[in-house]
């Protein structure tokens, strides 16, 4: 085996691979060995990240919901900082902040790192000047001018939005995160943080003895984060925001024809600008502990009482079961007995007989209690859930509720004791244990304004990259088919209609050109926070009720009753609406015919 | 069983032995340098330690008939396959890959030791058969005993171990008389399978062989690396900024100083000239692993003499041309002088079964 011939055939490919290497060296270290040399004698290279910019969000007409601005950074490069208590000490005086709270940022850092850590945002023009004056006895400081949310106003659309913050110890292993990063922690910030956050380029660039920027050795090129067209319409939210001012509740506005949310507002809102910048424990446990609960998104998160919405669905039930007609009329006392309890209307007086119709648009209990009973609670609770009420709507965010359709097993199993008639009484009324959240219940008016479609609602329409190319659509997708004859649909926008402009309970959301339709509710507040702290008023509306265009849920928490007090901030919303459409109407026109 | 033979240590490659020495020391002075530069401060002494380990298991490797050993190989080569195996459901992860097994408080490769056990399961496998009768069927025992460590270390991911089982395979099977013709279509197979190796890498691998095709890519991660690596090296220009004179090295602008860098360090301090003394020294001792090699006293011993060599040569050739911008980033130690433990006993038990094949090149069974 053993051949000398292919030995040394195996020795010269080795040494030709010598003298390949010793060639590398010799065009390195001595052809090129001034250049670089130069290079390291000048420390020379460093490096930086080119911070993409954030995607913005728009609303459907391409109105930023948030922009971008540019605002200053101030970074320090570990490895160039030869004191790291004297520079921290001198920064904390140009800026005025305790030294602490700039080492905080450092800590962890190794000395050695040649990365910049951001150590403080949002600099002023003035502080930006005073640290470039000191810029000498500053080694290893930077001021950058980096791409930033601005908010006009902080509270704007602040849930739906969505706060921004530095990542956390956790949110950093996450790959491809430095410290100091910025990352979407609710709402559509955070459930879009993926495609906003783009991918942050760097850059090699060589630095003089004081660390200035000579020439940019090498650059990849951020890429921007990709636009988001949500679903929302800017102004129709501020019209909503505006109804809402100094009241703690929700609105959802849906547009039943496609799905899409118009407007969320959850009241009352943080301020988005309180969380960009550094946060103190005491504005933190501020919010925290706040018995409003800013925080939380009262549309997907707040579970209440529906109230008399519900007679609505006992209504639909009888009707479809053929339990009762339109021509069937019942009582409307001022009390019944059912069991051996006593259960009142809310008006002290017998109001007679009356056909449903009646009953809703002036919202009688009594006769619903009776209605109720006819009806039964297993198909009451196979209609609510048919119209989506007690599982969650689906809408991408974290947390959302599934409210609650009580039936007699659950309270069996639960050892709550037996199903007494009396609850199937309160729950035709909406009261007892059902439990609503304001979006599924503008999702049900939205299956009465569309014979039947339940929609999964849609608040993203696309999402484009930074040169306009479409990276994702999102269709509107109706869930499911509430199949109920056309004819009880009819019927019961017709008494949505009566109860605005039929004399019934709901006239305070009354338009002078447009229809609406709508049911008032005033739910008690039996369980659950803030128990018997007042009732909460809902108004639930669709318009135009021949062919409706838009669904408006308001919800005051503890407002007092449902048509004096939600009923009319529904009106004002609709209002604004309309007044939107026909101007936007008009433009389209007015482009289209230019003479 | 260790028996000291009069004869055989008259026959003792002492040369090969104070050159591989000679590599060490400077290795070892470099490390001070670098922990003199405030990095690392006990990095020396744990070398000294590993050093000494290595001289023993050197010593212990050359005593006991390389014959013994290769009729131990299958053995040896389960246990090896059986720690790689370990290796990916125990082993400690670094920076994404994991390649230590925690042996009483001390990290160890496996990998390191499964190079030696590599060359003697290959010349036992190659051994015993007539070249001239080469066949394909008889091709695929080495093949299959090269593809199965192969995959295991992929799959820490150690891409620089897994590649150099290649060159040595290449060289044994070239040297046991493989027809050339065969070799090239293997090579040739091995090029159209590369592609499959792309998804064995973890992404921060592929990055790495996509920077070496296109340096502007990552100018911040690998490309940085190179780049510092370059100046450092280059920087040294002729004479070299002297012993503790290495800027680069200082500024911590150098990656991975000490281990697979650690040739930039020593670049940087002692300039081309130095360059070309040490490149010098391995030179030496590659060629004296091929003159073994001619001079064995049977097959075995010359295909050993051959795996050794070219498992020392295509090492140093690899790092160096890492580290000098030639070739791509694969991560790989230098023999004798990068920091490591479980490297430095490989790399001497590599010397001590040249030593054992040189010593024994007169004895007769």
């Amino acid at each position: 085996m053993k051949s000398r011939r292919r030995l040394a055939v195996l020795a010269l490919v080795t040494a030709s691979a010598f003298v390949t290497l010793l060639g590398q060296l010799w065009y390195l270290q001595v052809v090129g060995g001034e250049r670089l040399r130069e290079l390291s004698e000048r420390n020379r290279i460093r490096v930086r990240a080119v911070p993409a910019p954030r995607g913005i969000l728009y609303d459907r007409h391409g109105l930023p919901l948030v922009e971008n601005r540019p605002t200053f950074t101030l970074s320090l490069v570990p490895r160039e900082i030869e004191n790291r208590e004297a520079v921290l000490g001198t920064l904390a005086s140009l800026l005025g902040v305790p030294a602490e709270e700039l080492a905080e940022r450092l800590e962890g850092v190794p000395p050695s790192s040649s990365w910049p850590v951001r150590v403080r945002r949002n600099l002023s023009p003035e502080e930006v000047a005073r640290v470039e004056e000191w810029k000498l006895a500053l080694p290893g400081v930077m001021v950058e001018a980096e791409p930033q949310r601005v908010y006009q106003d902080g509270r704007f659309a602040a849930h739906l939005l969505g706060y921004i913050r530095e990542a956390s110890k956790a949110e950093l292993k996450e790959q491809g995160r430095r410290p100091g990063d910025l990352v979407g922690q609710s709402g559509l910030e955070r459930l879009l943080d993926h495609v906003l956050r783009g991918q942050d380029g760097g850059e090699q660039f060589e630095v003089d003895a004081q660390g200035h920027p000579v020439q940019v050795l090498r650059r990849e090129e951020p890429t921007p984060g990709a636009h988001v067209i949500t679903t929302v319409d800017k102004r129709i939210q501020e019209v909503a925001e505006r109804a809402m001012a100094g009241k703690n509740g929700a609105v959802v506005v849906l547009d039943p024809r496609s799905g899409d949310l118009l407007a969320l507002v959850s009241t009352p809102a943080f301020n988005l600008d309180a969380f960009t910048g550094p946060l103190d424990r005491e504005s933190w446990l501020r919010l925290i502990r706040d018995p409003a609960t800013p925080l939380l998104n009262r549309v997907f998160q707040g579970e209440y009482a529906p109230g008399s919405l519900f007679k609505l669905v006992v209504a639909a039930a009888a009707l479809e079961e053929g339990l009762f007609t339109p021509f069937d009329r019942l009582q409307c006392p001022e009390s019944v007995e059912i069991g051996r309890s006593r259960f009142r209307n809310w008006e002290k007086v017998d109001q007679g007989s009356m056909t449903l119709y009646e009953a809703l648009i002036h919202s009688c209990n009594t006769f619903f209690y009776q209605l109720g009973l006819r009806v039964g609670i297993e198909r009451m609770a196979h209609y609510a859930r048919a119209f989506g009420f007690g599982s969650p709507v689906g809408i991408m965010f974290p947390g959302e509720r599934a409210g609650f359709v009580p039936t007699p097993e659950w309270k069996k199993a639960t050892s709550r004791g037996r199903w007494f008639p009396g609850d199937t009484a309160n729950t035709a009324i909406g009261q007892g244990q059902v439990l609503v959240t304001p979006l599924q219940v503008a999702r049900f008016m939205a299956v009465l304004a569309s014979d039947g479609i339940l929609w999964k609602p849609r608040l993203v329409n696309r999402v484009q990259d930074h040169a306009g190319q479409i990276i994702r659509t999102e269709p509107s997708l109706p869930a499911g088919r509430v199949g109920l004859s056309p004819l009880v649909f009819q019927f019961l926008r017709r008494a949505l209609s009566g109860v605005v402009n039929d004399g019934g309970t709901g006239q305070g959301a009354r338009l002078a050109d447009v229809e609406v339709g709508g049911k008032t509710a005033t739910s008690q507040n039996t369980s659950g926070r803030n128990r018997g702290a007042g009732d909460h008023a809902w108004f639930a509306a669709i318009a135009p009720v021949e062919s409706p265009e838009v669904v408006v849920v308001v919800l005051v928490e503890h407002g007092g009753m449902g048509g004096q007090i939600a009923a009319p901030l529904a009106g004002q919303i609709l209002r604004g609406i309309f007044l939107e459409k026909r101007a936007a109407l008009a433009a389209r026109g007015d482009h289209r015919d230019p003479g | 069983m260790i028996q000291v033979d009069r004869r055989l240590l008259l026959n003792l490659d002492w040369a090969l032995l104070a050159f591989s020495l000679a590599v060490v020391s400077i290795g070892w002075v470099t490390l001070v340098t670098v922990s003199a530069y405030g990095f690392r401060g006990g990095l020396p002494l744990r070398q000294l330690l590993w050093i000494a380990l290595g001289l023993v298991v050197l010593v212990i490797l050359a005593s006991i008939d390389y014959r013994v050993w290769v009729t131990y190989a299958p053995l040896l080569y389960g246990i090896g396959i059986f720690l790689l195996g370990m290796v990916l459901v125990w082993g400690r992860s670094a920076q994404g890959a994991r390649r230590w097994l925690a042996v009483g408080g001390v990290g160890f490769q496996p990998t390191e030791l499964f190079k030696v056990i590599f060359i003697l399961i290959l010349a036992a496998a190659l051994g015993g058969r007539r070249w001239a009768t080469w066949s394909w069927g008889s091709l695929m025992v080495p093949l299959g005993l090269l593809l199965l460590p192969v995959v295991l270390i992929l799959k820490q991911p150690d891409l620089g171990t897994a590649i150099i089982l290649l060159p040595v395979a290449a060289g044994m099977l070239f040297a046991a008389g493989t027809r050339g013709r065969n070799l090239g279509l293997l090579a040739l197979g091995g090029v159209v399978a590369s592609p499959l190796l792309w998804i064995f890498l973890k992404d921060y691998q592929r990055e790495r062989l996509l920077v070496y095709l296109d340096p502007g890519r990552d100018p911040l991660g690998t490309a940085w690396n190179v780049a510092q690596s370059k100046i450092a090296i280059g920087s040294g220009m002729v004479w070299g900024k002297g012993l503790f004179g290495g800027t680069q090295s200082r500024l911590a602008f150098l990656p991975e100083r000490h281990t697979d860098f650690v040739f930039s360090v020593f670049a940087e301090e002692w300039g081309f000239v130095g360059c070309l003394l040490l490149l010098a020294g391995y030179f030496v001792i590659v060629m004296r692993g091929f003159e073994i090699a001619e001079k064995a006293r049977d097959d075995l011993g010359h295909l050993l003499a051959v795996g050794a060599t070219t498992l020392l040569a295509a090492q140093v050739c690899v790092n160096i041309g890492m580290a000098t911008g030639f070739l791509p980033v694969v991560g790989l130690p230098l023999p004798f002088m990068s920091y490591g433990g479980s490297a430095m006993l490989s790399s001497l038990m590599t010397i001590g079964l040249l030593l054992n094949v040189r010593m024994r090149r007169f004895m007769f069974p």
